[in-house]
């Protein structure tokens, strides 16, 4: 997939785990599992912001382009 | 879902099983038919003769024969297109938009032209051994609404595959 969620990343660096963050926007779990391996076909703008707010992150350090070798 | 919708499914469901039914007894009847054609002819053939409703009552008994045989086809095609709205209206109450009723209508769809195709030769038998002026020779033929069925079946096949094919886009948003 050319677009990457850099979500484990991101968690990685402000020593979160995927329940916490969940607890914290309001997300499930399973929805941000899904994010977080890349089998999400589309994401909201709502999710973005809430996450964006919760990690202090650009979208752009969320989603990344790799262009697909 | 809305309680008149339910009401309206439960309806449907009973409708259709009182349709296969009678789809069932229509089949007895022809199986009756050619037994008794096999039997029985030569009693039938008086009670054909009198009923002056067939052109030459002598040779009627293949055709009748042939006839028999495409409305058992066109009666086993019923059985099919019935069970799959079976299919359909129990996936409604819970969820219709999934790719197996897009199939499912597209297939309805085609049985619907293999209806119209068998319509096709019960017509032509039909006139060729009944007077026109009977009842008997107004049988099968091309059907308007039945074409409109087909049309019918073909778009909402259509629908359906655009519908799940949204809801799983949906379904994949995060």
């Amino acid at each position: 997939m050319a677009i990457v969620v850099k979500l484990d990343d991101l968690l990685h660096a402000k020593r979160m785990t995927l329940t916490d963050l969940s607890d914290r926007i309001g997300i499930t779990l399973a929805n941000l599992s899904i994010l977080k391996t890349g089998k999400a076909k589309a994401m909201r703008f709502s999710t973005l912001e809430a996450i964006c707010n919760e990690l202090e992150c650009q979208p752009g350090d969320l989603l990344v382009f790799e262009a697909d070798s | 879902m809305p309680k008149d919708h339910s009401t309206l499914l439960g309806a449907t469901r009973g409708l259709l099983w009182l349709m296969l039914a009678l789809v069932a007894a229509a089949f007895l009847f022809v199986m009756a038919a050619a037994g008794a054609l096999v039997v029985i002819w030569p009693d039938i053939a008086v009670g054909v003769k009198d009923s002056e409703v067939f052109i030459d009552p002598a040779t009627i008994r293949p055709p009748l024969f042939a006839l028999l045989g495409i409305l058992a086809m066109v009666l086993a095609v019923a059985v099919f297109i019935l069970r799959k709205l079976q299919a359909l209206v129990a996936s409604a109450s819970s969820d219709p938009f999934i790719p197996a009723n897009a199939a499912r209508l597209r297939h309805i769809g085609w049985a619907l032209v293999a209806v119209q195709l068998l319509a096709l030769p019960l017509g032509s038998i039909a006139r060729s051994i009944a007077v026109p002026t009977s009842q008997f020779a107004d049988m099968g033929g091309i059907d308007l609404n039945g074409i409109l069925s087909i049309l019918l079946a073909f778009v909402l096949a259509a629908v359906f595959e655009r519908g799940a094919a949204m809801r799983d886009e949906l379904e994949g948003t995060v």
